[in-house]
């Protein structure tokens, strides 16, 4: 016999008729949702015309892709299969309640044969039983926190939520096993025929049926016109917050315009960076808002798994608490303290892991900016390497070594305009720091080898890049301007960057202020030579770990070139933590420069790439090399960390000819 | 040539200058200033107890002019940095501070440019006036004392409230045979007390780069530098000191230097005679033992 | 109260010595130019004297047209103008006359700071000839500076220890550097700030020279080759190092 709709229910339409109002709520819960958000400032981009209320472009493949599909959860396996079975069993739920609705309205033919046993009994059944299990999961989990859930502060109103489901849930099973207690069992739902047969008494079942549908129906409103009031709003919020998401990887920091600054007309300058929440965009409001506090960040932080004060969760918390409060004038800085905001490296390693797509380096940088750029202040040896890098163009204070120290004794062609068809750019670290010359040197000589046309600058430069990280955007407009002038004025095109920093810069900010180049990282550019066969490499048993650097690897995706590199002169041998999943050497974000405390980043990346037993640590940026020197020292005397180009460099076969 | 030597009644920088004026005539005249007896045999001696160089413009000028002194002598330290600049525009006289070497027909030398060059003069008119680094000559043994007649300084410019004499313990970082120095590279203050330990037991003293005093971990008295002291120990221990050109030139008269950094890239290493590429904090309490063990 | 400061451009300090070169007997044009190390302290030390007193600050250079560019930092840091004499001379008796001739020029001067001595001749001799020039007191190497009714109380920093001093009227003190003036570094909106602020040029003049002759600039040759001593056992490495002092004599 086929179901029939409102069978042993009587006014069963008021539940339907609740239903208006209940969406109206709904949809007021969001509408205020919105009004919070609609604070932040208005992202100006007059470039961009699809900014959308002013929060930023929407791309609905990624609302779909990383905010509903979201493989991202899944990282964690347990709890992202515990998501997926509440929110497709749900999902799937839902479309059978409106098909219920679709046959009241319709006369829809659900209830009847092989669509009734599959679908409307067997997989509602089991979507039903997949929900409750990751219901029993999530109350579970709640009651024995990892700490990523605890620390700084857990996030209060899953219990209530999950367990108002879980209920919905029991209370759907019960009405549909005291319907098949009061009927006849049904193939395929499995789950009312065993209620039906083994829990529900045939006596009772009528009056059971009347009194659970009407507490299933009521509830079932009562929950959805809450949904927007609890931490479940979570299934709007992080699949906007994913479709609003920079579609780039890694943290796009912008330029800044300080052309207002000199207009002697300009009324109110614009404040730099963030120190309260007022000061942040829309997009970062919906990021706040759409925090769960899960923690995923600050247990991928660097920072904050080597015992430092920051944490990206705390961050994100501290505005969120701030934004529900409406406090949004106040100083964060007294809840996050200076040492927190300068410990970051920028590695976005937590926006990597970040399931609801929040920018959590960017909104660290605001306060950075701030700090630097409003206030002067920062540590003392950031201070320090901003003052050089202003003074004297790179921030190696206190260095050793001479601008052309690093190519003594070695020939290297100038680029010449108009002749020269690559830029090898040098830039501070290879020049200034003498652990990073073999960089330089190795690669001359792999480009010699290789008999491209390249050429270097008669001075040496840095792209601003450094000023960059520790948030003095205005150091680095006046420097990357006058490199772009001088690049013009030599009629450079094509550039080959050793340092992803450099590459980040020339790729990211420049073309922003005018430069556009064609930026090739010198793994990459050593991985065509290869490919191409111009580059002749002697192959040998070695095994080499790779270290994916954060600006090359998670900030710019290139993962594949220097591997291919490393595979073609030796084994490559991955370390537990690789590609997006890297974890910074601790140089990042101008912490080159930093006094550390606690572990020291440098050593605990340094101690996982030993542990792969690999005879060398390849990198591919002079930052990570430093770092990586240094932090090998704390195990073993050994020079175990090289540079991709100076491994290959080793692999040439006229390198014995001199 | 008729040589005056002013300085504060201190036997070592006394006998620093006695001998630079040797190389300008037999026996010197002195202005000496503080209280005690003046050591060492002068032609004629003046005494005064004031020691602020603003309150000696005055009279030192009217002496010099009167005397006809053709060569003053001072070291390099506040009461000679505080008169050589006032004496040059008071006496319309040559100024050469800081000088290293004198050569003969009064041709001097004195660094420029924190060590890195050295820049030769040749001084064309009387009076000249020199301020001599420390111990860059050998002070002569001062024998005797010379009786003073008192210098009149007449009103005061500067009032001199109080003195608070620096507790260096142990022996003054100018006369010490062994020195043991941090510097910013020491990471923390406290870690200081390792140093002084290791000092203690060689009879050292402990100094300081400015690194380490422009954070407040030693007191600016311990300050060794170009702009701090100069000094000219047997053996000179740098600990955490990276070696900038400027704490160079406080320490060019070191026979002896030995280099603790764990950067292998520092520049102390480039004028260390002995380098040990590490971490301080392992080496320093080793070394402090093994020098127990030793003695 | 109106307070000046001497700042002088300089060639990089800190170039390494094994990198420095001479051209025409100075340091070679192509290193960077920048304010003096100490110049830094004693600007800072003005401003917060400025900032405690209510007095205006002016900074003071002898120099380059081209040197304005770097002075900025100064006025940024907190000056309130930037007055240049013109000129290329390295007599310090011709920089203290022409400085005297900017602090004429302002007229109201209450108090001189400068740098305990310029990073490229090291002399530390201008400040305390301008001194003597303007009748002023000269106090050199000092470290705290307090104002107090009509008269100056400064803390001058000794090899030995610490002196307080006091003196009435106008002052020329060289500043030494104490762990309270680290130079600030200036905010984005005192830099722009600062390019509004006057600069006023005076023309130098370039008479009263010293008696003396350059004969020569030379780089000395450091010859100091470094024995590394292997530190894997640093058990090992400080027992050869104390039997090699031994064997030199050192100790």
């Amino acid at each position: 016999m086929a179901r029939i709709p409102y069978w042993n229910i009587s006014y069963g339409v008021i539940i339907d008729l609740l239903a208006i109002p209940v969406f109206l709520i709904f949809v007021y819960g969001l509408y205020l949702q919105w009004q919070l958000i609609k604070k932040g400032q208005l992202r100006v981009i007059p470039s961009i015309t699809k900014v959308f209320q002013g929060i930023g472009t929407f791309r609905p493949g990624a609302f779909f892709m990383r905010g509903i599909l979201n493989p991202k959860i899944y990282r964690k396996p347990a709890s992202g299969v515990a998501h997926g079975c509440v929110f497709w069993g749900m999902a799937l739920l839902f479309v059978g309640t409106n098909l219920v609705i679709l046959n009241i309205l319709f006369g829809l033919p659900v209830f009847t044969g092989a669509f009734n046993r599959w679908f409307m009994s067997f997989t509602l059944d089991l979507a039903g039983l997949l929900v409750l299990g990751g219901i029993v999961f999530f109350l579970l989990r709640r009651q024995f926190m990892p700490d990523r859930l605890k620390i700084p502060e857990a996030r209060t109103g899953f219990v209530l939520v999950s367990s108002l489901l879980g209920v919905l849930i029991i209370t759907g099973f019960v009405i549909e096993g005291a319907r098949l207690c009061a009927n006849t069992p049904e193939a395929g739902a499995f789950v009312g025929n065993f209620l039906a047969a083994s829990v529900i008494s045939q006596t009772s079942a009528l009056q059971i049926h009347t009194m659970t549908w009407w507490v299933h129906g009521l509830l079932a409103l009562f929950f959805v016109a809450y949904i927007p009031f609890s931490p479940l709003v979570h299934i709007i919020l992080a699949p906007v917050n994913s479709g609003f998401a920079d579609p780039s990887p890694g943290v796009k920091m912008g330029v800044m315009d300080f052309s207002a600054f000199d207009d002697e007309d300009a009324e109110e300058l614009p404040a730099l960076g963030a120190d309260k929440l007022a000061d942040f965009t829309r997009k970062r409001f919906l990021d706040f808002a759409s925090c769960l506090w899960c923690g995923r960040c600050q247990e991928a932080c660097p920072a904050h798994n080597t015992q430092k004060p920051l944490s990206p969760k705390g961050v994100i918390v501290t505005l969120a608490q701030k934004l529900a409060a409406g406090e949004m004038e106040d100083s964060v800085m007294e809840t996050l303290s200076m040492e927190a905001i300068f410990n970051c490296t920028t590695c976005a390693a937590c926006m990597e892991v970040c399931p609801v797509s929040i920018n959590q380096p960017k909104t660290i940088m605001r306060f950075r900016q701030n700090l630097v750029m409003e206030q002067g202040q920062m540590p003392e040896l950031m201070g320090k390497a901003i003052t050089s890098l202003e003074q004297r163009s790179h921030p190696f204070f206190g260095t050793g070594s001479g601008a052309a120290e690093w190519r003594k004794d070695l020939e290297v062609p100038k680029f010449e305009a108009g002749k020269t068809e690559y830029l090898l750019w040098i830039g501070c670290s290879i020049t200034y720091e003498q652990r990073a010359w073999t960089i330089g040197r190795a690669m001359v000589n792999i480009l010699k080898s290789a008999h491209v046309s390249f050429g270097i600058l008669e001075d040496s430069r840095c792209t601003g890049d450094p000023a960059k990280q520790m948030g003095n955007e205005f150091l680095f407009a006046e420097i990357a301007q006058q490199n772009i002038d001088d690049f013009s004025a030599l009629g450079i095109q094509k550039i080959i960057t050793m340092c992803p920093h450099c590459y980040n810069s020339f790729t990211r900010h420049y073309p922003k202020m005018g430069g556009q180049y064609e930026v090739i990282p010198h793994a990459s550019f050593i991985r065509t030579l290869v490919d191409d066969k111009k580059l002749q490499l002697d192959r040998n048993a070695q095994t080499i770990t790779y270290h994916d650097p954060c600006y090359l690897g998670r900030r710019n995706g290139v993962y594949d070139d220097p591997r291919n590199v490393i595979a073609s002169v030796g084994n490559l041998v991955e370390m537990p933590r690789n590609k997006n999943e890297s974890f910074c050497c601790g140089g990042g974000g101008g912490n080159y420069w930093a006094e550390e405390t606690g572990t020291r980043i440098n050593q605990a990346r340094a101690g996982e790439a030993l542990g792969t037993d690999a005879d060398a640590i390849a990198v591919a940026c002079p930052f990570c090399l430093l770092m990586l020197t240094d932090g090998v020292k704390k195990y073993t005397e050994e020079i175990k960390a090289f540079d991709i180009a100076e491994i290959v460099e080793k692999c040439l076969p006229d390198m014995a000819e001199g | 040539m008729k040589t005056l030597i002013i300085e504060n009644i201190d036997l070592k920088k006394i006998g620093e200058l006695m001998t630079v004026s040797r190389l300008f005539c037999d026996t010197p005249d002195i202005i000496a200033l503080g209280d005690g007896e003046i050591p060492g045999s002068f032609g004629r001696a003046w005494q005064s107890a004031a020691t602020v160089s603003a309150n000696l413009v005055v009279p030192i000028t009217q002496l010099i002019q009167q005397e006809g002194y053709e060569v003053i002598l001072m070291s390099v330290s506040t009461l000679g940095t505080g008169l050589a600049g006032p004496l040059s525009a008071a006496l319309s006289a040559p100024v050469i501070t800081e000088v290293t070497a004198i050569h003969p027909d009064m041709v001097v030398d004195r660094p420029v440019y924190g060590g890195k060059a050295i820049i030769k003069y040749k001084i064309e008119s009387t009076p000249s006036l020199l301020t001599i680094r420390r111990k860059y000559f050998e002070p002569e043994a001062l024998a005797g004392t010379t009786p003073s007649v008192p210098l009149e300084t007449g009103d005061e410019k500067v009032t001199l409230v109080s003195e608070k004499i620096e507790q260096t313990e142990g022996i003054p970082l100018e006369d010490a045979a062994v020195i043991v120095s941090g510097g910013r590279g020491m990471g923390d203050p406290e870690n200081f007390a390792l140093l002084q330990e290791m000092a203690d037991l060689l009879n050292g003293a402990v100094g300081a780069s400015r690194g380490a005093v422009d954070e407040g971990w030693a007191s600016p008295t311990r300050q060794i530098g170009q702009t701090g002291k100069i000094v000219a120990p047997d053996v000179y221990f740098a600990v955490g000191i990276s070696g900038a050109s400027q704490h160079l030139a406080g320490i060019a008269n070191s026979k002896c230097v030995v280099g603790i950094n764990k950067d292998e890239e520092a520049n102390i290493f480039n004028r260390a005679r002995f380098g040990i590429v590490s971490d301080y904090k392992k080496i320093v309490p080793l070394l402090t033992q093994a020098i127990r063990e030793d003695r | 109260m109106h307070i000046a400061v001497l700042a002088k451009v300089v060639p990089d300090y800190e170039v390494p010595s094994m990198d420095f070169e001479l051209s025409n007997g100075r340091a070679h044009e192509r290193f960077s130019r920048m304010m003096g190390l100490y110049d830094e302290n004693a600007i800072e030390t003005g401003i917060q004297l400025k900032d405690k007193t209510g007095s205006s600050l002016t900074l003071i250079s002898y120099g380059l047209d081209s040197d304005v560019q770097f002075l900025r930092k100064g006025v940024a840091m907190g000056a309130d103008k930037l007055v240049l004499v013109k000129g290329t001379s390295d007599d310090a008796a011709v920089i203290a006359q022409n400085i005297k001739q900017a602090v004429e020029h302002l007229g109201d001067v209450d108090l001189i700071l400068a740098g305990q001595q310029s990073a490229d001749m090291d002399r530390g001799v201008v400040p305390g000839i301008l001194a003597q020039m303007l009748g002023a007191a000269f106090v050199p190497q000092v470290g705290y500076i307090e104002s107090a009714a009509d008269q100056w109380k400064v803390s001058q920093m000794t090899a030995t220890g610490r002196r307080e001093l006091e003196f009435n009227g106008l002052g020329v003190l060289s500043i030494t550097s104490i762990p309270e003036n680290v130079p600030r570094i200036p905010a984005v909106r005192a830099i722009f700030g600062a390019k509004k602020k006057p600069v006023v040029k005076l023309d130098g003049i370039d008479q009263g020279k010293m008696a003396l002759a350059e004969i020569s600039v030379e780089i000395p040759k450091i010859e100091s080759v470094c024995e590394f001593i292997d530190a894997e056992d640093p058990n090992e490495a400080v027992k050869t190092l104390l039997s090699r002092l031994t064997e030199e004599r050192y100790i």
